[in-house]
């Protein structure tokens, strides 16, 4: 199975959705292409981002029966981190899923 | 029911073919719990409430293989890390694969397990870590370096992942056993091992329901405000 481009952008947002009702309302994050997620001006803490990208997994294992692991050795030693920004999570989301088809 | 059954729970143990593990995985059993044991050799356990899987803790893709299997299928609630090697060997004679088994089998096996095992209790925001520590992290015997090192190490990498997985209800504790009769136990020289058990408070090798108790306590509903915490047996301190 695969997922289009759409299908992973809602994952994102239903992702993030699912992540603000557990922040105070000060903290929450809109799921703009160019929210910040990682690095400098994030707009998430480490254990947020963590939260996220398990919660994403997790929607892509049972919705679309992709077992990917975005958070690998592969992610983490690129020059930009994947999840820097909620558009490149979501190129990143459709370049491994492309992969392990 | 007791006021400690397990009753409705599914419990994970690794190492649950023999010794602690095989004592843990009766008891949950035993108070109606669903047990999903791993172990890297099949398990003799014919019960209907027990799954085996096939699993070297020790290969973290082949945990997240596993884990992601789990997941499809069902919740997970308590986690018991118990798969460890020993070989206790004075530092001279103790050769680098065994060292190396040690630490990926003690150390690395339960953190790959415990990370996996996380991802799938924060979906209800509820769930007990319970790792197999040992009495040589604080008597540092000889012969156990590399075996009490990571024992030590594991104790560290519980109350660490105490403070990360908290936020998700998630409690982490280590119970520190003493001598138990086992096969891991036959490996060592009884008259050692009996030097330093007549040197504890109780001076007596440690029986299943000792860490049943413990364990008992560490996986309760009740003890939600329990974690990163080692409970000895027998009375070990440094």
């Amino acid at each position: 199975m695969t997922i289009s481009s759409e299908q992973a952008e809602t994952l994102i947002r239903d992702a993030i959705e699912a992540l603000n009702e557990e922040l105070p309302e000060g903290e929450r994050v809109t799921a703009k292409p160019s929210t910040v997620l990682f690095g400098i001006g994030a707009e998430i803490d480490s254990l947020s981002l963590v939260s996220l990208v398990v919660d994403i997994e997790t929607t892509l294992s049972e919705q679309y029966d992709l077992d990917i692991a975005l958070a690998d050795e592969e992610a983490i030693a690129r020059a930009v981190l994947p999840f820097s920004t909620v558009q490149a999570l979501q190129d990143y989301i459709l370049e491994r899923a492309n992969e392990s088809r | 029911m007791t006021q400690t059954s397990h009753s409705g729970k599914i419990v994970l143990v690794t190492g649950s073919r023999k010794g602690i593990g095989l004592a843990l995985t009766n008891h949950f059993l035993d108070e109606g719990a669903t047990v999903l044991g791993l172990s890297r050799q099949p398990s003799d356990i014919n019960h209907v409430n027990y799954y085996h899987h096939l699993c070297d803790v020790r290969d973290a893709k082949e945990v997240r293989a596993l884990f992601q299997q789990i997941a499809k299928k069902s919740a997970l609630h308590i986690l018991i890390n118990n798969s460890a090697v020993l070989d206790s060997q004075h530092s001279f004679m103790l050769t680098a694969t065994s060292a190396e088994a040690m630490v990926t089998t003690n150390l690395l096996g339960p953190f790959f397990v415990s990370r996996e095992a996380a991802k799938v209790m924060k979906r209800t925001r509820w769930g007990r870590i319970i790792n197999i520590g040992s009495m040589a992290a604080e008597l540092e015997p000889i012969g156990d370096s590399i075996y009490a090192a990571t024992k030590a190490g594991l104790v560290t990498m519980t109350n660490v992942l105490a403070r990360e997985l908290s936020p998700f209800g998630i409690t982490c504790n280590t119970v520190g056993v003493t001598a138990f009769e086992s096969d891991m136990l036959s490996q060592l020289p009884r008259a050692a091992v009996d030097t330093i058990i007549a040197s504890l408070p109780i001076p007596r090798y440690a029986e299943p329901d000792d860490i049943f108790n413990v364990v008992d306590f560490f996986s309760s509903e009740r003890s939600a405000y329990i974690t990163a915490q080692t409970i000895y047996l027998g009375g070990v301190h440094g």
